[in-house]
Parts: structure tokens; sequence; C-alpha cells
């Protein structure tokens, strides 16, 4: 009988301190009024570590917005600078083929340079939840729609078509944050296109089902190999065979965490020398 | 780490007539992991499965679980904590027909005696869909809906390890996606180790790692 009520009553103990409101109730000489005791003392120090944990956080946001405010400018006289100067020595005369290489070079450079840095920022922004993927309800045909027409001048410039199909008669809405979706949209169409040949043709529609709202984005590329379809949304990961292809390794990392935190999820399929197709599950809510 | 598996064999028979149904496999899943066995009929892959869910005793090899060796729990002792620590989730749905679906959802918890924790429930079933459904009866739920469910009885106990076998075997392949999405989606949620048994390639791509199995062994 006194046994039940002692084990009743650290039930009790521990189910309000999962609440976070544990209380002692008397102070006697029992042992457990002692565990009791105890026990606070211990939620305490977990409490004091997670405090600390939320300053370190504090901290960490105000570092990563220092850096990516600190380094815009630098950044933008940087770009600027070597423009200008690409420009002087590409007048000159008596410049020579490679004083031509290192300043493309240099500027190209600059190029990444600076996309590293965004996107790094909107990785950490994102991750340390400074930025919140805030879920609407919305139409998803007229955001790939919009989407896919930003992406055309790029995928022209490189000959490749884009097509978009939907289904006319019915027209799904998902759960998504726009803004961020279409980042996660882009990164997928970008790398649709870089590892496309010239002359083929991306192929983007949208599936619904029951719980999800698929798009799907089918190239014509060279297709990822199965032992690296699950390495391909890690951070900065990069295949081997496409050191050549300009890119940082954040895109489809991205992509995955936006889905993540809207409750949707990526998908990879792929054969290799045939092309890959990424699909992005919107959850319907 | 949540599950190790040590050079587990599962012999049938002796002599010419002997089935090596397992032969030497080893695997370790760590915590919030949702690996996907994979592997055609008579691999072993449902022997794996019911070892781990301590379904059925290896003839050699040890498994722990949440840091408990599992072959050394007998009777009782195995029945209530595969009740705590494991979810199962099967091709054939296996909800209880005379109960409604929140009142399946929370039979294991009612099994062990336990109170039910109302935001986490109310969390898992949002997540799976499941709210308009819970005055509803098995037998007036489509298979998929029945297997979310399954999920959810699954995910109530907040078990150590979710265990699916063929999840989804009896739907159809949109269907299939569906329910895939909700168990990759939810399990992330809510940091939940999974373990996935299926002969379906694609099926199997849903997981975060792969592991092949054929003849009893691991390839």
């Amino acid at each position: 009988m006194f046994e039940n009520r002692t084990i009743e009553r650290i039930e009790q103990m521990l189910d309000s301190a999962m609440e976070g409101e544990f209380c002692e109730s008397d102070y006697d000489e029992s042992k457990l009024s002692r565990l009791e005791s105890k026990w606070k003392k211990y939620l305490y120090s977990s409490q004091l570590a997670k405090n600390q944990l939320d300053e370190t956080r504090r901290n960490l946001e105000g570092l990563i917005a220092d850096i990516s405010h600190q380094t815009k400018t630098p950044m933008s006289n940087l770009k600027l600078y070597s423009e200008l100067l690409s420009e002087r020595i590409l007048n000159m005369p008596d410049a020579t083929e490679e004083d031509r290489k290192i300043i493309s070079q240099i500027h190209e450079q600059t190029e990444k340079l600076d996309f590293l840095i965004m996107s790094l920022t909107k990785m950490s922004r994102l991750e340390s939840n400074i930025i919140e993927v805030k879920p609407v309800n919305a139409e998803v045909d007229s955001f790939v729609g919009e989407t896919v027409g930003s992406m055309r001048y790029k995928a022209d410039k490189k000959g490749i078509s884009i097509s978009f199909t939907k289904d006319d008669n019915d027209s799904p809405m998902a759960l998504f944050d726009v803004k961020w979706t279409r980042e996660a949209l882009s990164n997928i169409i970008d790398n649709a296109i870089k590892y496309s040949p010239k002359d083929s043709t991306i192929a983007v529609s949208i599936k619904p089902y029951e719980m999800y709202v698929a798009i799907s984005v089918m190239d014509e590329g060279q297709g990822i190999d199965e032992n690296d379809t699950a390495k391909i949304f890690d951070r900065f990961y990069r295949s081997e065979k496409n050191s050549d292809v300009e890119g940082v390794g954040l895109g489809l990392y991205l992509a995955r965490e936006i889905l993540r935190k809207e409750s949707g999820y990526i998908k990879v399929k792929s054969e290799p020398g045939k092309g890959s197709e990424f699909i992005m599950f919107l959850w319907r809510g | 780490m949540i599950l190790q598996a040590l050079d587990l064999k599962k012999y049938y028979g002796e002599g010419d007539t002997q089935v090596k149904a397992l032969d030497g496999v080893s695997l370790e899943v760590e915590r919030g992991e949702f690996v996907s066995i994979v592997g055609t009929s008579g691999s072993g892959k449902s022997t794996l499965l019911h070892m781990l869910g301590g379904l059925d005793n290896p003839t050699s090899g040890k498994i722990v679980i949440d840091d408990k060796d599992i072959s050394e729990l007998k009777g009782d002792a195995l029945c209530i904590f595969r009740r705590r620590k494991i979810g199962f989730v099967f091709q054939s749905f296996n909800l209880v027909p005379s109960l409604k679906v929140y009142d399946n959802i929370i039979l294991p918890i009612e099994l062990d005696g336990g109170e039910v924790d109302k935001d986490y429930i109310d969390s898992v079933i949002t997540s799976l869909g499941l709210s308009d459904l819970l005055n509803r009866l098995p037998v007036k739920l489509s298979g998929g809906q029945q297997q979310r469910v399954a999920i959810a009885r699954a995910l109530a106990t907040k078990p150590a390890i979710l265990l699916a076998d063929e999840p989804t075997g009896n739907l159809d392949s949109k269907t299939s996606q569906d329910v895939l999405g909700l168990l990759k989606t939810t399990g992330e949620k809510f940091n939940q180790t999974i373990v996935m048994i299926t002969h379906n390639e694609e099926i199997a791509q849903m997981a975060d790692r792969i592991v092949r199995i054929e003849d009893g062994k691991i390839v």
C-alpha cells in the first residue's frame, strides 16, 4: 500500500517534470522528500543547461547576421572592380592571353564566393530558425508555373527546353511557404539545367495524391549512381565526376530542409545515363 | 545506437535438409534513423524482422535494443518489453474491428496501464491526417487510411523502434506513396527509429539507408 503511494508520487514527479512544472510537495525527513529535493536540483541544472544553449543560439544568430551584413559591401565592391579590371584588360592591345585568363578566373571565383556566402547565410538562417518557414494553403499550379517561368532564360541559354504539364480540370492546393518552396524548386530545376546536355528537355509536372501534391522535375541528364542517391542531399556533397560543373553542394540540402520544415519530403529516382527525376511532395494538411 | 544485431543465425532442420534462413547477420541502427531492409521472398528478411521484434528466437547471436539484450528476456518480460519498446506495422493492418479509430490508436497504451499523453497523440493524429476519422470503425476506412491508423497505433507508446513489415503490401502504388510519405515525415518529426522490410525497390528508396539481404546474408 505504502509502496504503491510512493511509486505513484514518483510517477507524478516525472510527469510534472516533463511538463516543466515540478514543485517539491513537503519538506520532511522522509526519503521521498529528499528524493524530491534532489530531483528539483537535477531539473534546475538541466534547465540551466537549456538556458545556456538558448544563449549560445542567440549569439550564433547575431554572428550570422553580422557575417552576412558585413561581407555584403566588400563583396559587391570586389565584383564591381573585377568587372572594371576585366573590361580594361580586354581593351588593352598588349594584353596577353594569360592576362585574360587570370582576370576571368578572378571574376569567376568572386561570383562563386558571393554565391557561397549567400547560400551559407540562407542555410544557417534556416537551421537556427531565424527565418521561419510558414506554410499556408496555396495553389500549386500557379506556383510551379511562375517558378518554371523564372528559370526559362537560364535554360534557353543552354539550349534546354522546359515543359510544364498540369491538369486543367484539377488545381490542387497544398500547405507550403511560397518563398522558401520557390527556393527549393528553383534549386532542383537549376540542377537539372546544370547537369543536362544541350538540346534536351526538362519535364515538370504535377500529380495530386490524397495526402500530398507531387511536383516532379525530370531531366535527360547523366543520372545519379544508386550509391550516391542518399548522399546528394548532404551538405557540401559534390559528385567527383562533376567537379567541372559550378556549384557548392548546398542546393539539394537546402531544398530538403525546406520541405522537411513544411511536413513534406523529396524523393529521387534515377537511372545513370538516362536521367533523374526529383519529386517534391507538398503536404495537403 | 538504438539497435544492434550481432551475428544472427537461424537454422531450421539438420544435415542435408538444413535451411539457413539467417546466416550471420549483423546490423546497427542509430536513433532516429529510417532503414529499409530489401530482399526477395525467401531471402530471410522476414525472419530477421521477427528476430528484431522478439517474435522469434535466433539459433545463435545477440540482439540489443535500447541497451537491453533481448535474449535474456523470457515469457511475460519479453511480452512487456515488446509492448513498450517496439511498434509493429504489418502488411495486413491488424486493427481491432470492433474499436473506433481513436480507441485502436490508444489500445497499446491502455494495455500497458499507462496514461495517454494527449498532446503527443493529438500531434501524431494530425501528422497522419487522421483527425476527421477518429470516430469511425476500421471497416469504414480505405486500405491507406487503415494503415495510417496502424502507424499511429505503433507510434502511440513512443517505442524505441518501429518495425514495419511490407507496410504497403496491400496497397496500390499511389496510396503506398502517400502512406510511406507520412511514415517518413512523421518518423522525422518525432525522431522515431524505423526499420522497414520490403521487396519493393521504389518503396525502399524512401529510407535514409538501404540494407540488402540475400540468402540469409547482408550483401
